[in-house]
């Protein structure tokens, strides 16, 4: 059988349309994946947002409670924004830190991170205790390595910490409720900073310098284990 | 495991907004045109790539042969590439073999006057005048209808010869190329370029189906004796005679086959430093030869598929190859970073156990990544089809392994050399 002689322009030509298709149907299902993630991101907000509200009528029925009361906190409320943290982190990284919808996700996620964060410090003022939180403020603008570095260590702490609550700020989101943070700690723009207790930490911070910042930390070491092995 | 902001993962995922250029798509858009019409082609003529039987051949049918054993320096392997031919499964009055010493300084000679007595074997001598005028030697000297060349450090199947003479049936083929695959791999290397061939054999015969084939390899390629009085004997063509006669046989609108069924085995470059100057020669010498004596043939469709697809696309895939390296090699650097940050930061943390979480959100499924996935499907495509060509069968092997995880990391040293090389003019060394 002889080999197909000359240039089949019918041939070439199918041949383009199909690479074509191709690329249509890859392009395609890549944005339908696009927006199933923005689905699931939508879905884990209205998740937050219920939670809030529930986290505020909790910590509004506790008000009156005794401060004794194992309702420490919204542990389904922590789950979810480390849910959201995970995925923003991802579109963050495919879309680029300047897509639009990226920004957009990422500071509806900053509110609730703040809003979070309040509760939680209303319901330890009722009762009197330090607040087992650290706002973590980190640039990823390409001119902080040690970000990265502090990135790992407080993740890290948190998968052993059920209980300590981070929350994670882009120094440069430009939203109103970071800069008012910012200026309420009187942050200089030297990252990644944390601040535990009102108070800044500038620079990269080892785990161990972070626990020694957190004493409490380890009383609530071996719970939380626990509260993570349960809860998974 | 849960990512805060400032820990992105890039190890997972580079940014591909950086790869987000045109010229990068105009590349894969190439990528995946080439293959989609190596996969229509082989799907409309699949029932060529089947193993099969070795054909029967009526006595008195058998055409004569000449196969030159062109040597310099080849005393450890010419004797074991002489026995492969006198075992070849054909006529021995239908089967010459003129073994032709370069002006070796070994003892290639010594050995090959072994044979002197031999009904079947002529050995002869010159000085050192390159492979091309050994050849040349051979074919002034010999007569008979078929002539063929057999590098020195090459073996061949015993049934190859029965599976490449049928193709001559056709007086419209003018030469039959074998396939090629590597003597005994041993080393990571040589494994590499184990598989490597069989997808090489795979393309092959691809291109013989589209009248592409812009090489006739030196291990076992047979042509007719006629087209030398034609076209005229082999010449220096950047030591690259091989791919130089198949252009020119091609310009002349001469047909070359592949028999995939006619295996042959070659001693590969086992060390990296014989690998590398042996794909510069190759690379560099397809280079100058296509740009420098047959650059008229590119995108003229009186040259058929060789001149608008095969050749232009070989040229492609050197910048196409170096991209995709780049990709990979940007990657490995990442992850590599990542891990250093990790370690910097944590030290060495024990592992956790338990199942890791599945998460497709977590899978890098944008555009760009989708189209190389699915490049990368159709090469691993190639090798099986490849292995099985070869192999009869496919079964997978750490070989593969070894080629889909290091070859991007070896090639571009010699596409670089090579294509610097071509603008420089820098002429590739023999060995």
């Amino acid at each position: 059988m002889h080999p197909q002689q000359g240039v089949s322009t019918s041939k070439y030509t199918r041949v383009f349309f199909i690479t074509l298709a191709i690329f249509a149907v890859v392009f395609l299902f890549s944005e339908y994946l696009y927006q199933k993630r923005l689905m699931q991101i939508g879905t884990i907000e209205d998740n937050i947002n219920r939670s809030i509200l529930e986290s505020e009528i909790q910590y509004a029925l506790l008000a009156d409670a005794s401060c004794d009361t194992e309702e420490g906190g919204n542990t389904l409320l922590i789950n979810e924004l480390n849910n959201l943290t995970k995925r923003l982190a991802y579109m963050e990284d495919q879309r680029g830190a300047d897509d639009p919808e990226v920004i957009g996700i990422k500071k509806h996620y900053s509110l609730l991170q703040v809003k979070d964060y309040l509760l939680l410090r209303e319901r330890t003022k009722q009762c009197g205790a330090k607040p087992l939180s650290v706002l973590y403020f980190y640039s990823n603008a390409g001119d902080c390595v040690d970000c990265k570095r502090m990135g790992y260590v407080l993740t890290s702490m948190r998968e052993d910490y059920a209980d300590l609550h981070v929350y994670a700020f882009d120094f440069n989101l430009g939203l109103s409720a970071v800069e008012t943070l910012k200026s309420i700690y009187k942050l200089e723009n030297r990252l990644p900073v944390l601040v535990v207790n009102r108070k800044p930490y500038y620079g990269f911070k080892t785990r161990e310098e972070v626990e020694a910042l957190l004493p409490e930390l380890s009383f609530t070491k071996s719970t939380s284990t626990k509260a993570t092995t349960t809860a998974k | 495991m849960e990512l805060l902001s400032g820990e992105r993962p890039t190890c997972v995922a580079p940014p591909m907004d950086s790869y987000f250029t045109l010229p990068v798509y105009i590349l894969l858009f190439l990528t995946m045109y080439f293959e989609v019409f190596v996969l229509l082609t082989y799907f409309e003529e699949r029932e060529r790539f089947a193993a099969s039987p070795l054909p029967a051949r009526p006595p008195g049918k058998h055409p004569s042969v000449t196969i030159i054993v062109p040597a310099w320096n080849e005393g450890l392997t010419i004797l074991g590439t002489v026995e492969s031919l006198l075992n070849l499964n054909y006529p021995k009055d239908r089967l010459h073999i003129m073994i032709i010493d370069d002006g070796s300084t070994d003892d290639t000679l010594i050995i090959a006057r072994r044979y002197d007595g031999h009904p079947q074997i002529t050995v002869k001598t010159k000085e050192n005048g390159g492979k091309f005028t050994a050849l040349n030697m051979g074919i002034a000297e010999a007569h008979t209808d078929l002539i063929g060349c057999l590098d020195a450090d090459s073996y061949v199947d015993r049934d190859a010869l029965r599976h490449i003479i049928p193709y001559f049936d056709d007086p419209e083929v003018m030469a039959v190329t074998p396939s090629v695959q590597i003597h005994e791999p041993e080393s990571v290397l040589q494994r590499i370029q184990s598989v490597e061939y069989m997808v090489g054999e795979f393309t092959r015969k691809i291109f013989s189906r589209i009248n592409g084939l812009y090489v006739t390899p030196g291990p076992f390629s047979i042509y007719r004796r006629s087209i030398f009085a034609k076209i005229g004997g082999f010449i220096h063509a950047f030591n690259t005679e091989d791919m130089e006669m198949a252009l020119r046989m091609q310009s002349h609108g001469m047909r070359i086959e592949n028999a995939h069924d006619a295996l042959v085995y070659t001693v590969s470059p086992a060390t990296p430093k014989a690998l590398y100057k042996q794909r510069v020669r190759w690379v560099s010498g397809f280079l100058k030869n296509a740009f420098f004596k047959y650059r008229f043939m590119f995108f003229d469709k009186k040259y058929g598929n060789l001149g608008v697809l095969t050749m232009p696309f070989a040229f492609f895939s050197i910048f196409i190859a170096l991209f995709f390296s780049a990709m990979y090699v940007k990657n490995l650097f990442v992850l590599a970073y990542e891990r250093y940050l990790k370690y910097s930061a944590l030290g060495i943390r024990p592992p956790s156990f338990g199942w890791p979480e599945f998460d497709w959100f977590s899978l890098n499924l944008e555009f760009q990544r989708l189209l190389v996935y699915a490049l990368f499907f159709a090469t691993i495509f190639f090798i099986i089809m490849g292995m099985r060509m070869v192999l009869t069968k496919f079964v997978f092997t750490r070989n593969m392994l070894y080629f889909l995880l290091l070859y991007g990391l070896i090639a571009p040293f010699w596409l670089v050399t090579s294509l610097y090389n071509l603008i420089t003019a820098k002429e590739a060394k023999w060995r």
